[in-house]
């Protein structure tokens, strides 16, 4: 346990260091955020509410997304592709480490990072843009909420994780993980709410562990999913989170045969 | 007519002393020590229409930074360089058709798709007619034996393959000035000569004119006739390799491989040395001495072979370093 | 001219080469990019499904202006894909070659790979951008859809004139990759109309960073919107910053080729 506390450790202070890049994945996520901002703002100007949003709901939903973009939504892909391409992974495998709990360390270091950056940008803000906000002041909702952010953040760790290791396949699988990115955004509402889509596409997606992510996180927080239902889900992404986690471990077991194979 | 002319070439650089550690490199945000680092000193060399000329030195000894300025890739400090008339720097586009740069480590084939891809790439920024084209790629395919490395993936061919594609990519637009730059570089001995023939062959055939740089003293002795020698941006020799060698090597080698055993202490006794498997021996001898030394020892010792060799260029090259 | 055409054309068949030698990963960037597109396309649809207008804008209007936002997006990475591998080609030495060889430096970097993907992607928006065109104005060659036409073309210019600061930064200090993608970040916001942001954010995007200039004034000149003064702005930016950009890109150019080793 304490070696992965200390990768923790280590890779936040690199995470820090590496300041032009921190800045540069901030930069984007604050272009989002404020786009959608602005487009809700005038979408709803005049209007009480949307799709059974309320103006102050979907303002914050808006600045939940930059949260659960950041601590849900980031991880180390590019980087892994990378290591398994140029074939430095293998310097990690001769060590007395598990690379999952390596990488789930190394991942949370930088959720940390990007999690207090998005806290810090919304509070900027909501203090030079003084934005409705809906906060939400039930113990148990928040509870669930941040139960639920945390499920999350597991979901696409090994999400993700999954798709990275394509990697040990093809020579250059950066193309899988820029379609997974760019389609999880949307399917998990990291762009706009689900209720947005039609009926049918929304059902569809419910089927998905993509929902989970950032649409229930967030629904959550504005209390417009009941509690009991709530719990419910978390079960769901829990399970959710079990299969991907096995399946994960299966393809990165594989790999690493097929990569020994060829010898690297 | 010369091909290139540099008179007072010179070359400087700007670098920051970095202080080190973290106060140093925080300082360094906000200010700086510029310090001057000459890397070509004062330089001048002619090389003629069709002349073969090794560049030698240690490394950061300015050879680089001279084929760099030759080829158009830096603009001097100061001084004259004149390539077929042109000023190098100006990069303009009929001298650049003239010319070529091959750099040992750098490769300008794509990786992913085979060599002739980059060759026909070529062709059209050189501009070359089909008809030229295909004869000069005919000519270089048969010269560097790469019919069956064509069609390849640039990824798959061997370091050796790589760097003879490399050597025709460059050479397709018949460039009248070569300069090369380690182009025998990780290479094994076989794939050396063959490269060291190739441009041989190339210089003869074409009248080029080339210059190169190796730390490979076999490249030199089998090519140059003349050498550079450059030491902390100095031109410090300038002339034919062979006098160099008689110039500083005042001793020659005399190797024995003996007919029987002999005792260490007799081999001592003459001032030779045994080699490891001690079935010989060798000794260095000033020049006069050579033959006397040479009769002498034939008359000690139950001798199945002796050679008298020239001491290694290597060594030479060592030798003119330290005394300068 | 048609030298440059002919590497041009050699480059780009040996890119798409190049990508069909591994077609797992291309296609993924091509579903990603078609993804990226359909999937906010899809959302602005869905939009008005509930509302009629937005920032007074119809359907249509607000699809022209995404639609808008996209062809120039797009145009930009075709004409300027090398500028994100810029800083490689100048650590490995491929731009050395580049400045020896009897072609624009500049026009190597940036054309060296040409994404066919890219091209790819953007044939069906061109396609669904003249429907809709010809939809609002059925008469093809009016003098608004020849304004459309040449502030596109203009904002491709503007956006060009980015990419080429940034490969001047690239080759000046051998490091930067970042800078393309602030543009690219930044880009984000063009994907609406600019009078959706407000009246500071619509300044800083029409002055600071000219996104509106580039994606909202060409529709707003072919709905009409859109004054002459506004559009004589929109080609002198265009022309200043093209000005500037080259003149940044020579400087670069003659101060790598003074100091590198």
């Amino acid at each position: 346990m304490k070696k992965y506390l200390r990768a923790y450790l280590i890779s936040l202070q690199e995470t820090l260091q590496r300041r032009s890049s921190l800045v540069m994945d901030r930069l984007g996520g604050v272009a989002v955020m404020l786009s959608l901002y602005y487009f809700w703002k005038t979408l709803l100007s005049g209007r009480p509410a949307f799709l059974g949003y309320s103006y102050p709901q979907m303002l914050t939903y808006v600045l939940g997304m930059n949260i659960l973009r950041s601590f849900a939504l980031t991880g180390r892909g590019w980087e892994l592709v990378g290591e398994i391409s140029s074939g430095k992974i293998s310097s990690y495998l001769v060590r007395p480490l598990n690379y999952h709990g390596y990488a789930l360390a190394l991942d949370l270091s930088q959720k940390t990072v990007h999690l207090f950056a998005a806290l810090l940008e919304i509070g900027a803000l909501l203090i030079f843009f003084h934005p409705p906000f809906y906060l939400q002041k039930s113990v148990a909702a928040m509870s669930l909420f941040i139960g639920s952010l945390l499920m999350a953040s597991l979901l696409f760790f090994f999400l993700e994780f999954l798709v990275s290791s394509l990697a040990f396949w093809t020579s250059e699988s950066g193309g899988p993980l820029f379609f997974f990115e760019l389609f999880i955004q949307f399917a998990a509402g990291a762009f706009f709410p689900l209720d947005v889509l039609p009926r049918l596409l929304q059902k569809g997606l419910s089927l998905s562990p993509f929902p989970y992510l950032v649409f229930l996180p967030i629904n959550i927080y504005l209390g417009r999913v009941g509690q009991g239902r709530a719990l419910q889900d978390l079960l769901i992404s829990f399970v959710w989170t079990v299969v991907f986690a096995a399946a994960s471990l299966h393809v990165w077991r594989k790999g690493l045969a097929s990569y020994s194979a060829e010898g690297g | 007519m010369n091909a290139i002319e540099v008179n007072s070439l010179q070359k400087e650089y700007q670098v920051f002393d970095r202080k080190p550690g973290l106060g140093g490199s925080i300082g360094s945000v906000f200010w700086r020590e510029w310090k001057n680092i000459k890397a070509v000193d004062s330089i001048s060399f002619r090389i003629g229409e069709g002349e073969l000329v090794g560049f030698l030195g240690a490394n950061g000894a300015g050879k680089t930074t001279t084929l760099k300025i030759l080829s158009g890739l830096l603009t001097p400090t100061s001084g004259n360089v004149e390539v077929l008339g042109f000023e190098p720097w100006r990069r303009e586009r009929e001298f650049q058709k003239q010319i070529s740069l091959v750099m040992g480590q750098r490769t300008q084939l794509w990786w992913e798709i085979p060599a002739q891809e980059t060759f026909r790439l070529n062709q059209a920024i050189y501009g070359l007619p089909d008809k030229q084209y295909r004869e000069s790629l005919d000519e270089l395919v048969e010269m560097l034996d790469l019919k069956d490395c064509l069609a390849v993936p640039v990824k798959k061919l061997s370091l050796g393959q790589r760097m003879r594609a490399e050597l025709a990519a460059a050479l397709l637009h018949r460039p009248k000035i070569l300069l090369l730059d380690e182009p025998t570089l990780g290479l094994d001995v076989v794939m050396q000569k063959k490269v060291r023939e190739f441009i041989l062959d190339y210089n003869k055939k074409w009248k080029a004119s080339i210059l190169l740089t190796s730390h490979n003293m076999a490249d030199l002795t089998a090519l140059c006739p003349r050498v550079l020698i450059l030491e902390k941006g100095k031109l410090i020799y300038n002339g034919n390799l062979e006098s160099l060698v008689r110039q500083y090597a005042e001793n020659k080698i005399i190797r024995i491989v003996f007919d029987g055993d002999v005792p260490a202490s007799a081999i001592a006794a003459l001032g030779g040395t045994a080699d490891s498997q001690k079935t010989g021996m060798w000794v260095s001898v000033p020049r006069s001495e050579v033959s006397k030394k040479a009769a002498l020892l034939l008359s000690s010792f139950p001798v199945a072979d002796l050679t008298i060799e020239e001491a290694s260029v290597d060594e030479i090259v060592r030798k003119i370093f330290s005394k300068s | 001219m048609r030298k440059y055409f002919r590497v041009w054309w050699k480059m780009s068949s040996m890119s798409l080469m190049a990508q069909i030698s591994h077609p797992l990963g291309s296609l993924g960037f091509l579903l990603g990019k078609i993804v990226r597109v359909v999937f906010f396309f899809a959302f602005i649809i869905a939009i008005f499904q509930h509302v009629k207008s937005l920032a007074g804008y119809s359907l249509e209007e607000t699809a022209l202006f995404f639609l808008t936002f996209n062809i120039v997006d797009i145009s930009a990475q075709i004409l300027f894909r090398g500028i994100y591998n810029a800083r490689r080609a100048v650590t490995e030495g491929d731009f050395d070659f580049y400045l020896i060889q009897p072609c624009s430096a500049l026009f190597r970097l940036s054309l060296t790979t040409f994404d066919f993907l890219d091209a790819l992607t953007l044939l069906p928006v061109l396609w669904v951008t003249l429907e809709i065109l010809h939809h609002l104005s059925p008469s093809a060659f009016s003098l608004h859809s020849f304004l459309y036409f040449l502030l596109t073309i203009n904002a491709v210019a503007i956006a060009s004139s980015f990419h080429i600061f940034v490969a001047g930064l690239a080759v000046r200090t051998q490091e930067l990759e970042n800078t393309i993608w602030i543009y690219r970040d930044i880009m984000f916001m063009g994907r609406f109309p600019s009078g959706v942001y407000g009246p500071m954010f619509q300044f800083f995007l029409t002055f600071i960073i000219p996104i509106a200039v580039m994606t909202t004034f060409p529709v707003r000149a072919f709905l009409g919107l859109l004054s002459w003064k506004w559009m004589a702005y929109s080609f002198f930016l265009s022309t200043m910053l093209l000005g500037l950009s080259f003149w940044f890109w020579e400087k670069s150019v003659r101060q790598y080729t003074s100091s590198s080793s």
